[in-house]
């Protein structure tokens, strides 16, 4: 199958439109903001259907996990870390496209990203939802989780501070709390579009109400468009610095595979990896879905398979650093680690990863691949799977075979493990949908800004 | 389509004419007077940073290309002569290859025998393979800057888009290539000094700094070529907030990596690791080490920050020259304390070398910009990236 929409003259100096079609500035909030008002389509039932019931396998799972313990889970010693980290780590990592697009592509000027920031913000929203449901649960006495947080207490009891595992909780907690403002924010004008359109009594008080008063005036623009400058400045540090903090629970050790100085910034490439993959797999369907194809148009898709090709080169050349690091070291114990993550008894888990990671996103150095929407999303599915499985390496087979062969041990999930991963999904799903019904699932009032209309010269320069 | 403005070519200056380059690698070369150790090892410096600043704008250029970006069209043919440079570092690499035996342990095959970690590294870490590696670097690098300046000579002529995509084409497996290269020449130049420390960042550490002292060179270059009355009007106040908006960003860079490397290194402890920094804080040294933290970034990290100091060229021009000393600093600080413990020592052939093999490269960079027109005159988007604006 191939793109849909029309063809128009682009060449190596003047790219493709952003907007396709005959749009202007009334007919991009008409055609954003009917998804939110058409009538409830019979597939969204079904789908909210699905994900509700996973959500409620996860929260069935959780039950499960808190009455029985953690020994329902398949950890054991040395590998004390499974799927709960592994799935913490996925979630993390799957939030960072929204960041990315909504404060580096700002600040780098691709206007190409106002068709799908709003989405890949919410969806980094959810993801970190899901991620942080993971070290909750994982503390075992989970009633007890707040301890996580350094709240002054009768015991004088704090957190050790010199922990990475609290760093994360700071980490995550600041990178969820700008995100939702960075969300929110960026929203106020299209909720406010919602708004006057309302027909109900019902939606012109909660839009209205969520709009906060926003009228559109100049004065709101003006203080509007300085609040989300300041804010992508403050967020993109935060790009760099929740998945550096998460390498640094695995890279302060000193544990081959796990201590290793590239980590920081191997993690930051691997998690815009992940989320960029994770946009593609939502954005693909969706847009046909809601026929949003002058908005998402080719170029957009392109341009994030390239983004999926250069982050994940940018993991390859990490994987092979730290391979040849392990052998230049001389040390045998980084030696071992990385000759048994490749051959040893979890050579699967490292051969699916290099091949969704490295190998077959390679295939978007084609042009034809690129613009092929089924091909596309194939991979960019292959990209989740690749980076689910690029975190179980480093957590399970780094700790399977310690320095101590006598406490050697191998790990398998059980099937409270498998479905609980499953039942995030439920969460991350349930969440989304909610979202695309009722919230514009694109940044109407930016994409007005990059139609030739708002141009000065009206787009004839 | 709007032409070009006018004015874009300049003369030679008289320290860039061949006689005077002559004269530089002689001042260079007598270095050589405060004996070979002194010169090999103020040498190398020099040598590690020219090529970071060649490298940086090789992939400086490239990534322009990749993600076509208009502001840069202005500086471009700035960048390209820097990025051919490379050709001169390569001709500065011989006499290192000579010092090979003064600067790296593990080509005493004495030393090598002795020790376990040595010996099992030799496979890699042996002269043959370390010449024919740097060789390979260079012709690498060289024929990815040969091919990418052909085509922008050729465009100054015909205009032709056709241009554009082949250096898109070339550029984008490039970046692939140059990042591979990088790293291990990194491994190989700077890191195997100390041959028994490894740390997987390093690569990405040279590339943090090289990828700052481009921008800087952009910085002072556009601004002094002003100051000559070329190129105004053309690279103009916008395209110097941009370039700042770079070496700010870099600054950031480089500590987060500098950072990350440092951190885990001192949290997990480890002697065969810690001793790296452990010999970074001995005795002077650890007025360098400190000289970094704060010149390398809290310094400029403050100083670079507000759009006023990137817009007023004087502020720019100075944070751009005490980025590219810094820079300087952070390569010696790489590469010296193996040569002398527990005393950080600028020597005689330091100045040599930098006057001499640095005015060499300076000079040479003049040469080139004397025979070409100042920007790519016949880019179709140099009308617009004249009339770029910040908003």
């Amino acid at each position: 199958m191939g793109l849909t929409a029309g063809h128009p003259v682009e060449d190596a100096v003047t790219p493709a439109p952003l907007v396709l079609g005959s749009n202007d500035f009334g007919s991009v909030t008409d055609r954003v903001c009917e998804i939110n008002e058409w009538k409830t389509p019979r597939a969204w039932y079904v789908a909210f259907g699905i994900a509700l019931t996973l959500l409620g396998v996860l929260l069935a799972m959780v039950s499960y996990l808190v009455l029985a313990g953690l020994g329902v889970w398949g950890l054991n010693m040395p590998i004390a870390w499974g799927f709960a980290i592994v799935n913490f780590v996925f979630w993390v990592g799957i939030a960072h496209a929204g960041t990315l697009i909504s404060a580096i592509l700002f600040l780098f000027r691709q206007h190409w990203r106002t068709s799908i920031n709003r989405w890949a913000e919410a969806m980094t929203v959810f993801a970190v939802c899901c991620a942080g449901l993971f070290p909750g649960i994982h503390v075992g006495r989970m009633w007890l989780a707040y301890w996580l947080f350094p709240i002054p207490n009768q015991m004088k009891m704090w957190p050790n501070f010199r922990s990475p595992l609290l760093w994360d909780v700071f980490a995550v907690g600041t990178y969820a709390t700008v995100s939702v403002m960075f969300w929110y924010v960026g929203m106020l004008p299209d909720l406010s579009s919602l708004r006057d359109r309302a027909k109900t009594k019902m939606r012109k008080i909660l839009y209205g109400v969520f709009s906060l008063g926003w009228r559109g005036s100049a004065r709101h623009w003006h203080v509007y468009e300085r609040a989300y400058l300041i804010l992508a400045a403050l967020a993109t540090p935060l790009v760099l610095s929740v998945h550096s903090v998460v390498s640094f629970d695995f890279a302060t050790s000193v544990i081959p595979g796990w201590h290793t100085t590239i980590f920081p910034p191997y993690f930051v490439a691997g998690a815009i990896f992940s989320g960029f993959g994770m946009v593609l797999t939502l954005i693909v369907p969706s847009r046909t879905m809601f026929k949003l194809e002058d908005f998402v148009t080719k170029r957009h898709l392109e341009n994030m398979c390239k983004i999926i090709l250069a982050t994940g080169s940018m993991v390859g050349y990490a994987y092979l650093v730290e391979f040849f690091i392990a052998w230049y070291s001389g040390n045998m114990y980084e030696r071992y680690t990385f000759i048994n993550r490749a051959m040893g008894p979890y050579w699967w888990a490292y051969w699916i990863m290099v091949t969704c990671n490295v190998i077959t996103p390679q295939l978007f150095w084609f042009k034809k691949v690129r613009t092929n929407l089924v091909g596309m999303w194939i991979l960019s599915i292959f990209v989740n799977i690749g980076m689910w499985f690029e975190r179980f390496v480093i957590v399970v087979t780094s700790l399977h075979r310690d320095y101590l062969p006598g406490s050697w041990d191998y790990y398998s999930p059980t099937w409270v493990d498998m479905m609980t991963l499953v039942g995030s999904f439920g969460l991350f799903f349930t969440l989304f949908l909610l979202f695309i019904r009722f919230i514009p699932i694109i940044a109407a009032s930016e994409v007005k800004g990059v139609l030739p209309q708002a141009k000065p010269h009206g787009g004839h320069e | 389509m709007r032409t070009a403005p006018v004015g874009l070519r300049i003369g030679a200056p008289a320290f860039a004419k061949p006689g005077a380059i002559a004269a530089f690698i002689a001042v260079g070369c007598s270095g050589m007077i405060f004996g070979s150790g002194q010169f090999f090892e103020s040498l190398l410096v020099v040598f590690a940073f020219l090529a970071s600043i060649s490298l940086g704008a090789l992939i400086f250029v490239m990534i322009n290309h990749v993600v076509g970006t208009t502001w840069s069209i202005v500086v471009r043919r700035l960048a390209e002569h820097l990025m051919m440079n490379i050709v001169y570092v390569a001709v500065l690499a011989v006499p290192v290859m000579c010092g090979i035996h003064h600067l790296y342990d593990w080509s005493h095959p004495e030393l090598v025998t002795g020790d376990a970690v040595l010996t099992f590294k030799a496979p890699y870490l042996n002269v043959p393979f370390f010449i024919g590696r740097t060789a390979f670097y260079f012709i690498v690098w060289s024929a990815l800057a040969i091919a990418l300046f052909r085509h922008s000579i050729k465009q100054d002529g015909d205009g032709s888009i056709g241009h554009v995509e082949s250096m898109v084409k070339i550029s984008a497996p490039g970046i692939a290539i140059y990042a591979l290269t990088q790293t291990f020449a990194a491994f190989d130049w700077i890191m195997s000094v100390e041959p028994h420390w490894y740390s997987t960042i390093f690569g990405i550490y040279y590339f943090a700094g090289s990828f700052l002292a481009i921008n800087a060179s952009l910085a002072v270059i556009v601004i002094y070529l002003r100051s000559r009355g070329s190129l105004n009007g053309t690279v103009t106040v916008e395209h110097d907030h941009d370039l700042g908006k770079y070496i700010f960003a870099f600054v950031v860079f480089w500590t987060y990596i500098a950072f990350s490397q440092y951190m885990l290194i001192w949290y997990a402890n480890i002697p065969e690791e810690t001793v790296w920094f452990r010999v970074r804080w001995d005795g002077s040294w650890k007025w360098v080490s400190l000289a970094l933290v704060f010149g390398h970034f809290v310094i400029p990290f403050f100083a670079l920050m507000s759009r006023y100091m990137k817009r007023n060229p004087r502020v720019l021009l100075a944070g751009a020259v005490w980025m590219l000393v810094m820079h300087y600093v952070d390569v010696f600080w790489l590469i010296r304390p193996a040569f002398s413990h527990g005393a950080a020592r600028l020597v005689a052939a330091d100045m040599t070398s930098v006057i001499g093999f640095g005015g060499a490269y300076v000079a040479l960079f003049f040469h080139r910009l004397a025979r070409y027109p100042l920007v790519p005159e016949k880019d179709p988007r140099l009308a617009a990236s004249v009339a770029f604006e910040n908003h």
